[in-house]
C-alpha cells in the first residue's frame, strides 16, 4: 500500500531488527526482567507543565519518571534493547471555537478527544493512520473528560483536545513471547497519562470545570519469586508491565478527589483467579478501584501545581497587558 | 480610576490583532523624532534568529532522536532503523548480482580525522553506489503537522499540503546534500569461500571479530539494508517550521546508532548485536544549516496593481532614495507565525562550511520580487553566522 | 539549439490552455486554467478580497504524491503575485491551473522537479494568457545546470542534470525582476552570480551589467524565451483575429 499523502518506504516493506540475544534460549532472557524497585503503593515521579505550545489556547506536557532499571540503562547503556519505556505525550487543548457550518446545532460544548502515537512512540512502528486501538484511547479520554466540563456555558461551540503520544508504556516485557500478556496493559497507563495531562491542558485553556479530573492506574499482578515459582497475587499501584511477569487485572479510572467522583473505569482482566481461594480482601474490584483512585489523588497533587503555575502566569500576562 | 475618561486607544496586543500590518510597519519604521531603533514586533533585529535549543537521545524507543526548539516552534524527530533484505527487493538479482563482486571496498571510519579523508572520499566515492540511498527509499522521512500544533491543522487528517511540501523539502535536502552514507546502511556478508577447514576458520573469525579484513570485503555480499524511518512530529508550530523540522532531523541522525549486523546462515536472516559498544554512529557528510527569511513590504497593496509595479531599474534607483531616508522593504530572518501571515516573499538558504569555506547547498527564494542578486549574498552572509551558532547548539546537545 | 514549441487554447473546454514542448530538457506540458470559478466547498477559506489560486500538477505516469505538492506550491508562488486577484470578477473566486505532464523522463523519488519547472511555469503562464486572467506582468523561466568544472549548460536534459554539481531555474518577469530563484547542490555565490547573468540573458537577450550598461549577448542562446513567449501570443491573436484583419 503506497501512501500518496506521505513519503513511503521501499515498496517491499521493511522488518524490524532482530537482536541475537532474543533468539538465544528462553531461560537466558527470563533473567534480564526489570524489576520493580517501588513499593506496591508508591507512584512514578510525574512531569507535567502547561503553556508550552503557546498557539493553542491551552497545553500541557507529561512526562512519567524513568522506572529504575530504565534510568539505569540510560546512565550506563550495556544492551540497545531498552528495558522499559517511560510515557511522553504532549496535549493540546484548541477552543472554544464556532462549530464549522455543516455541524448540526449543539446547546453544549461539543468535546473533540483525539489520541495519536508518533511513528516512533512504541517498541513496533505505529502507523501514521489512527489504529484502533487509538481511537480507543480517544473514546475513553472523551468520557473522562465529558463528566468535568461545565458545558453548557459553551453553546454552539467546539473544543479539540490532541494528544500526541511521543512514548509510550510497554504492553509487556519485551522478553516475553507477544501473547503471553493477553492484554495491552500499557494502554491504561497511557490512558491515565492522557487524563491527567488533558486536565491540565483544558485548566490552562481556562475552561470551566467541576473539578480537576486526575488518572490512575492500579493492577493485580502475580510475580515471579527467585526460585521460579509464581507468587500470590498483589495489588500494585502505577504498574509498570515490563516489570511484572502476568498482569491478573487492571483498572484505570478518570477521578475527581474533591468531588469524590469517578468519571471513567476501565477495568480489564480476569481477576477470579486471583480471588478465588482467598477471602483477602484486597484482591477484589472494589481493592482495585480503590487502587487506582489512591493513584489519581497522587497524580492530582502534581496537576494540582501545574495548574497552579498556569494561573500564575495568567495573572502575570493580565497584569502585564494591563500595564502596557 | 473610575473616573478616568474612556480612552479611545487601544491597548498594543488588541492593535497588533485588529491592524497587523500597520502594527509592525510601525515597530520597524518608528518616527524618526522618536529615536527608537527599528526593530520587530517580537522585540528582534530583523536578522535575528530565535533562540534555539536542542536536546537528543531522550526517547527510548528510537535508533536516534532529537528535540528541537526555535523560540515557540518546535520540532521532535525520531529516527527508526529497519531492516531491508535484498531478497525483498525485487530487481536486485538482476541488477547488482553481477556487479557486486567488482570492487567493492568497507571503509571503515576510525577516527577524528576523518575531516581529512573526506575529500579523497567524496570524489572516490562511485556515484551508483550512492544512489542506492535513492533508488531503493533508504530514507523515509515525514512530517506530521496534525499534532495539535496550531489552529488550522485537523487532527486526524491526512497530511495537508504544508506537510507534505516539508517532507519532500527535507526528503529532497536529504538526497541532494548526500547526508547519510549508503555505506553505513549496508549490511556486509563474507561468503565462506575455498574449501572446508577455511570454512570453519572464517566463520569464527566472522563472529568474533567486528572489522574483516578489508581484503576479504572485496568479495563481499550486500545482504540487507537499513532503512532510517525519519518522523518528524511538529509540536508547536509558530512560523518557520522548516529551519526547526531540519534542525531536528539533523540532531537526530547526529544522534543515530545503528546495531552491528550480520547475516546470519542458519537463520537465513540478518541478525543485530544488542551490544552498545558494537553499534555504529552514523558519519554524515558535512552539517549543512537551514536558514529561512521573509520579506515584509511596507505597502501592502504593492504587486497586484499593475501601474504600481516599477521596472527592475527604477527599483534600483528607489532604493538609492532608501539609503536617503524612507525604507519599504525588510527581510526578516526566521520569522514567526505572526509576521509569516504578513508576508509572501520567502528566501530560504542552506548552507555549509567544509574547512572554512561556504557552500551554499540550497537557496530558494519564491512569492515576489524584492529579493535579488545583491540581497540574497546578504542572506548568504546571515546563514553563515547562523551555521555558526547552530553548529555550537547541535555539538553541545 | 532548438527553441521550444508552444501553442495556445489546444483544448476546447477549458477557459484557457497550452502546450509546451522544450526539446532539450525533452519536457512535454499541457496545461488548462479555468477563471474565474466558483470554488463551493471552501467557503470559509477564500480571501474576501482576493482571488484564490490553486496549482495541480499530475505527473504523466504515476499518481501525483509529495513532490508534486511541493512543485505546486512553487508555481502558485510564482503565478499568485502576477495574477491580479482584485480586479472584478475574481474576488472570493478561484484561479485553478491544471498541469499535466504528457511526455518527458520521469521525476524520480524525492525529486524536485526542477529540470521541468521551466516548462511547467511557462505553460501555467501561457494558459493564464490564454484565459485572458489579468496578469500584472509576465515572465519567462530557464533552467541551468553546473557541473564540476563550473561549466554552465543551458536546459540540461535529466542525465546531465542527475550528473552536475548543482541545478538552478530562475524566473524573470518582463520588467526584469528575479521572481523566483531555486538551487540546489553545492556552490558558492560567485557561481550563482554567474548563473544569474546567464539566466537573465536566456530570458530577456541582455544582461545587465554593474554599472548599468546593457550588453547585447551573444546569439549562442538563440531568440530570447521572453521573445517566444510573446511571439507565440502574438501568433494566437493574429489568427483568432485574422477575419477581422482580413477584413480591414
Amino acid at each position: 500500500m503506497t501512501d500518496r499523502r506521505r513519503i513511503n518506504g521501499p515498496p517491499s516493506g521493511t522488518r524490524p531488527a532482530v537482536f541475537a540475544s532474543s533468539l538465544k534460549s528462553a531461560s537466558g532472557i527470563s533473567t534480564g526482567r526489570p524489576q520493580r524497585e517501588r513499593q506496591p503503593n508508591e507512584l512514578r515521579k510525574l512531569f507535567l507543565k502547561t503553556g508550552l505550545i503557546p498557539s493553542a489556547s491551552g497545553s500541557a506536557y507529561l512526562e512519567f519518571e524513568p522506572s529504575a532499571s530504565l534510568a539505569a540503562a540510560r546512565s550506563s547503556p550495556q544492551s540497545l534493547i531498552p528495558p522499559s519505556s517511560a510515557l511522553k505525550l504532549a496535549c493540546t487543548v484548541h477552543g472554544p471555537k464556532p462549530l464549522p457550518r455543516s455541524a448540526s446545532f449543539s446547546p453544549n460544548l461539543v468535546l473533540t478527544t483525539h489520541v495519536k502515537y508518533a511513528p516512533f512512540a512504541a517498541r513496533q512502528r505505529k502507523g501514521h493512520i489512527r489504529d484502533a486501538s487509538e481511537r480507543d484511547l480517544g473514546v475513553h479520554l472523551e468520557t473522562a473528560l465529558r463528566g468535568v466540563i461545565v458545558a453548557e456555558r459553551w453553546p454552539k461551540s467546539g473544543l479539540d483536545i490532541t494528544i500526541t503520544i511521543l512514548e509510550a508504556e510497554d504492553d509487556r516485557w519485551w522478553g516475553d513471547a507477544p501473547d503471553s500478556h493477553d492484554a495491552p496493559w500499557g494502554m491504561m497507563n497511557v490512558l491515565a497519562g492522557c487524563i491527567t495531562a488533558a486536565s491540565a491542558a483544558i485548566a490552562d485553556a481556562r475552561i470551566d470545570c467541576l473539578d480537576l479530573v486526575a488518572g490512575g492506574v492500579a493492577a493485580i499482578v502475580s510475580d515471579e519469586t527467585a526460585e521460579g515459582e509464581t507468587s500470590s497475587p498483589k495489588l500494585m499501584l502505577d504498574t509498570d508491565p515490563a516489570e511484572h511477569k502476568s498482569i491478573l487485572s487492571a483498572c484505570a479510572v478518570a477521578y475527581m478527589p474533591s468531588r469524590d467522583e469517578i468519571t471513567e473505569i476501565w477495568l480489564k482482566g480476569d481477576h477470579s483467579k486471583a480471588s478465588l481461594g482467598t477471602d483477602d480482601k484486597n484482591l477484589g474490584h472494589e481493592a482495585l478501584i480503590d487502587g487506582a483512585v489512591n493513584a489519581a489523588r497522587g497524580a492530582h497533587t502534581v496537576l494540582a501545581e501545574a495548574v497552579k503555575e498556569s494561573a500564575e502566569r495568567f495573572a502575570g500576562l493580565m497584569l502585564g497587558g494591563n500595564a502596557a | 480610576m473610575a473616573s478616568t475618561a474612556p480612552s479611545l486607544t487601544l491597548p498594543p496586543s488588541q492593535f497588533a490583532r485588529l491592524q497587523p500590518h500597520a502594527y509592525l510597519l510601525a515597530h520597524l519604521s518608528p518616527p524618526a523624532s522618536s529615536n527608537q531603533p527599528s526593530i520587530r514586533a517580537n522585540g528582534r533585529a530583523p536578522s535575528q534568529f530565535r533562540t534555539t535549543y536542542a536536546n537528543t537521545g531522550s526517547l527510548t524507543h528510537t535508533n536516534g532522536s532529537a528535540v528541537v526548539r526555535v523560540g515557540d516552534t518546535t520540532a521532535v524527530c525520531g529516527v527508526r532503523a529497519e531492516i531491508l533484505p535484498t531478497d525483498d527487493i525485487a530487481s536486485w538479482s538482476v541488477s547488482h548480482s553481477s556487479s557486486s563482486n567488482t570492487n567493492k571496498r568497507r571503509k571503515i571510519i576510525k577516527s577524528e580525522n576523518e575531516e581529512e579523508e573526506e575529500e579523497e572520499e567524496e570524489e572516490e566515492e562511485d556515484p551508483n553506489e550512492e544512489s542506492h540511498i535513492q533508488d531503493l527509499n533508504l530514507l523515509v522521512p515525514n512530517l506530521s503537522l496534525s499534532t495539535g500544533c496550531a489552529p488550522g491543522f485537523i487532527p486526524g487528517a491526512p497530511p495537508s499540503a504544508l506537510a507534505q511540501s516539508l517532507s519532500h523539502q527535507i526528503l529532497n535536502l536529504l538526497h541532494t546534500t548526500r547526508l547519510v552514507r549508503a555505506e553505513d546502511l549496508r549490511v556486509w556478508y563474507q561468503p565462506p569461500s575455498l574449501g572446508g577447514e577455511e570454512l570453519e576458520r572464517h566463520n569464527a573469525e566472522e563472529q568474533m571479530d567486528v572489522d574483516v579484513d578489508e581484503a576479504a570485503r572485496k568479495d563481499g555480499e550486500v545482504k540487507a539494508f537499513w532503512v532510517l524511518y525519519i518522523d518528524i512530529m511538529i509540536v508547536s508550530m509558530a512560523g518557520n517550521p522548516f529551519d526547526a523540522a531540519w534542525a531536528a532531523v539533523l540532531a537526530a541522525l547526529r544522534d543515530t546508532k545503528l546495531p552491528r549486523a550480520w547475516w546470519d546462515v542458519d537463520n537465513e536472516m540478518v541478525v543485530c548485536s544488542d551490544v552498545v559498544g558494537e553499534a555504529r554512529k552514523l558519519t554524515l557528510r558535512g552539517l549543512p544549516v537551514a536558514s529561512s527569511f521573509a520579506v515584509f513590504e511596507a505597502d501592502a497593496a504593492a504587486g497586484w496593481r499593475a501601474v504600481i509595479v516599477p521596472d527592475a531599474e527604477e527599483e534600483r534607483l528607489i532604493e538609492e532614495g532608501d539609503r536617503k531616508g524612507i525604507q519599504r522593504r525588510w527581510v526578516l530572518a526566521d520569522p514567526d507565525g505572526y509576521e509569516e501571515g504578513l508576508s509572501q516573499e520567502r528566501a530560504c538558504v542552506v548552507v555549509d562550511k567544509v574547512r572554512g569555506k561556504t557552500v551554499i547547498v540550497k537557496m530558494e527564494k519564491n512569492g515576489g520580487w524584492a529579493l535579488d542578486g545583491k540581497e540574497l549574498k546578504g542572506l548568504v552572509d546571515v546563514s553563515e553566522r547562523r551555521w555558526e551558532e547552530v553548529k555550537t547548539i547541535l555539538e553541545q546537545c | 539549439m532548438v527553441g521550444p514549441t508552444a501553442s495556445l487554447s489546444p483544448l476546447v473546454r477549458a477557459d484557457g490552455s497550452a502546450s509546451y514542448q522544450c526539446p532539450s530538457t525533452g519536457s512535454n506540458i499541457l496545461g488548462s486554467v479555468n477563471a474565474p470559478v466558483e470554488l463551493p466547498g471552501r467557503r470559509d477559506a477564500l480571501k474576501p478580497e482576493d482571488a484564490t489560486v490553486e496549482v495541480f500538477v499530475k505527473p504523466g505516469t504515476a499518481p501525483a504524491s509529495v513532490g508534486e505538492r511541493y512543485v505546486e506550491g512553487i508555481i502558485r508562488g510564482v503565478v499568485g503575485r502576477l495574477i491580479l486577484g482584485r480586479e472584478r470578477g475574481y474576488q472570493r473566486r478561484g484561479v485553478v491551473i491544471t498541469l499535466a505532464i504528457v511526455g518527458g523522463e520521469n521525476v524520480s523519488r524525492g525529486d524536485s522537479y526542477l529540470t521541468l519547472l521551466p516548462a511547467l511555469l511557462h505553460t501555467a503562464l501561457l494558459a493564464l494568457l490564454s484565459a485572458s486572467v489579468p496578469l500584472s506582468m509576465t515572465f519567462s523561466a530557464t533552467v541551468l545546470s553546473v557541473d564540476a568544472a563550473g561549466k554552465i549548460t543551458r536546459e540540461p536534459s535529466a542525465e546531465d542534470a542527475a550528473a552536475a554539481k548543482s541545478l538552478h531555474v530562475l524566473a524573470f518577469s518582463s520588467k526584469g525582476h528575479l521572481l523566483l530563484n531555486e538551487s540546489q547542490g553545492a556552490f558558492d555565490f560567485d557561481t550563482w552570480e554567474r548563473v544569474r547573468e546567464r539566466a537573465s540573458a536566456i530570458c530577456h537577450g541582455t544582461s545587465v551589467g554593474e554599472d548599468g550598461d546593457v550588453a547585447m549577448v551573444e546569439s549562442a542562446d538563440g531568440q530570447p524565451l521572453e521573445g517566444t513567449i510573446r511571439e507565440t501570443v502574438e501568433d494566437q491573436v493574429h489568427r483568432d483575429y485574422s477575419w477581422k484583419i482580413d477584413a480591414a
